[in-house]
């Protein structure tokens, strides 16, 4: 019997394939808060602190990484 | 070649957590995309709120009033006030003229409440001294107005009373912009322009509703069923008005025109409801033993009302004070700085509105305006107005 290999897949083909997954995982995280919460209030006043923080979260990380960049060129 | 060498390089791949937290946002993006539409619905309406308490009350409204009172507890608890402090020196001027007893005639046989006995001594000028609250309005003057300080222990909290003659005058409820939610006379949501000639006094409701859990009847027709055991304001067609524990089923006789049910009743036979504390008979509202802005209405002993409304009170200190005013039944009204208003026109026309503590927090147009939430006009009955 002929074994098959793994296809190989380009690191831009791997990174959109984990996107969809992480998508889907994320819809259904929030179809599922959507629906047990009491009401779209409670969605709210939970999501949006936890969505300001991440995108700063990410902000921070980003920033200190420019930064590490700039000091390792000027070095 | 190149591409196989680039995907075999670790740094490529997304680490586990970083996957994780972007999975978490993508969530949080997808919940914010309804409850952001919800919310601009909301905020699109016309409101007379600034955005921060709109956006409260919108939260409140969806699902999340358990949420905002378990905050506003925290809030209120942390915040509490300390006893003591202080003496007061003078206390805020209500009322436009001399007390009435000494400006009454003597041959006015109508009843005029007595003064609130002072708890605190000395006592300060003009304290339990009730005062006319518009001007020229005769030796039997339809609202009267006073302030006493009503807790030895907070010498410095002071509350405004307002003592409402039924014989002369006529309660209408009034729908705000958005309580009651369903409605189908809404109305102006403010006194209406046509009334205002008649306007005395405007003054809060009860809670919304959906976190009243309990009834309201609206020129006769039922908006929400109404809820044995729970204390009503009820007006009968025939124009009289009452406080009463209501015990009639979801709905209300012929005869009833509005009744606002609120809580259980916090005074009743001339007594405290011995069950003041905590309990889930209170709904899910800030704990009755918070210090917050508090209003109340009850009936005195000849089916006047009496309004009552101060700074940092529990359910029983705003009870104690609708008892000492003279009120033998009486239920809570609208708690919190946003929602507390009494308000008196010291002229005909909704002329010079005046707040009755000087530190509400809303202004004295407040009801001249479209409204949120629904309210209660005092008018002169025809033939019982201004005599200046």
């Amino acid at each position: 019997m002929e074994r098959v290999t793994p296809r190989r897949i380009t690191p831009g083909a791997r990174a959109r394939r984990a996107l969809l997954v992480d998508a889907i995982l994320a819809a259904a995280i929030a179809a599922l808060a959507l629906s047990l919460a009491a009401g779209l209030g409670v969605v709210g006043f939970f999501a949006l602190p936890v969505l300001a923080l991440g995108l700063l979260w990410i902000g921070a990380e980003r920033a200190a990484a420019g930064l590490r960049r700039r000091r390792r060129a000027r070095a | 070649m190149a591409a196989e060498r680039h995907s075999r390089r670790p740094a490529e791949r997304v680490a586990p957590w970083r996957r994780a937290r972007r999975v978490v946002l993508l969530a949080a993006a997808i919940c914010l995309l309804p409850a952001a539409v919800s919310w601009v619905r909301t905020m699109s309406r016309p409101h007379n709120v600034g955005p921060g308490v709109a956006t409260v009350e919108w939260v409140r409204a969806h699902g999340g009033n358990g949420l905002v009172s378990q905050i506003e507890n925290w809030y209120y608890t942390l915040n509490a006030p300390s006893k003591g402090g202080p003496p007061l020196k003078s206390l805020p001027r209500v009322g436009v003229t001399a007390d009435v007893a000494a400006k009454t005639p003597a041959r006015t046989v109508a009843y005029r409440p007595p003064r609130i006995a002072p708890l605190i001594h000395p006592a300060l000028k003009g304290e339990g001294v009730w005062r006319p609250a518009a001007a020229h309005a005769g030796p039997e003057p339809a609202v009267l107005l006073t302030t006493f300080r009503s807790d030895p222990e907070y010498p410095q909290f002071v509350a405004g009373v307002a003592w409402i003659d039924s014989r002369r005058t006529h309660l209408a409820y009034v729908p705000g912009l958005a309580e009651p939610p369903e409605i189908s006379h809404r109305g102006p949501a403010e006194v209406p322009t046509a009334l205002r000639r008649r306007v005395v006094a405007t003054f809060n409701g009860g809670f919304p509703l959906e976190t009243s859990n309990a009834g309201l009847v609206y020129r006769g027709e039922t908006i929400a069923p109404m809820v044995n055991g729970i204390a009503t304001l009820v007006e009968y067609r025939d124009g009289r008005v009452d406080i009463v524990r209501w015990e009639h089923g979801d709905n209300p006789s012929r005869h009833v025109w509005f009744a606002k049910q609120n809580l259980p009743p916090i005074v009743y036979g001339g007594r405290l409801n011995p069950n003041l504390s905590d309990g889930p008979e209170w709904g899910a509202t800030v704990n009755n033993a918070v210090r917050v802005w508090r209003s109340g209405i009850g009936i005195d002993g000849h089916g006047n009302l009496i309004y009552a409304a101060a700074n940092y009170q529990t359910v029983g200190s705003l009870a104690e004070i609708l008892k000492r005013a003279g009120a033998v039944r009486a239920l809570e009204l609208d708690i919190n700085e946003d929602w507390t208003s009494f308000i008196s026109y010291r002229r005909p026309g909704a002329g010079e509105p005046s707040n009755l503590l000087p530190e509400m927090f809303r202004p004295s147009t407040r009801y001249l305006t479209p409204d949120e939430r629904d309210f209660f006009a005092v008018y002169l009955r025809p033939g019982k107005g201004w005599s200046g």
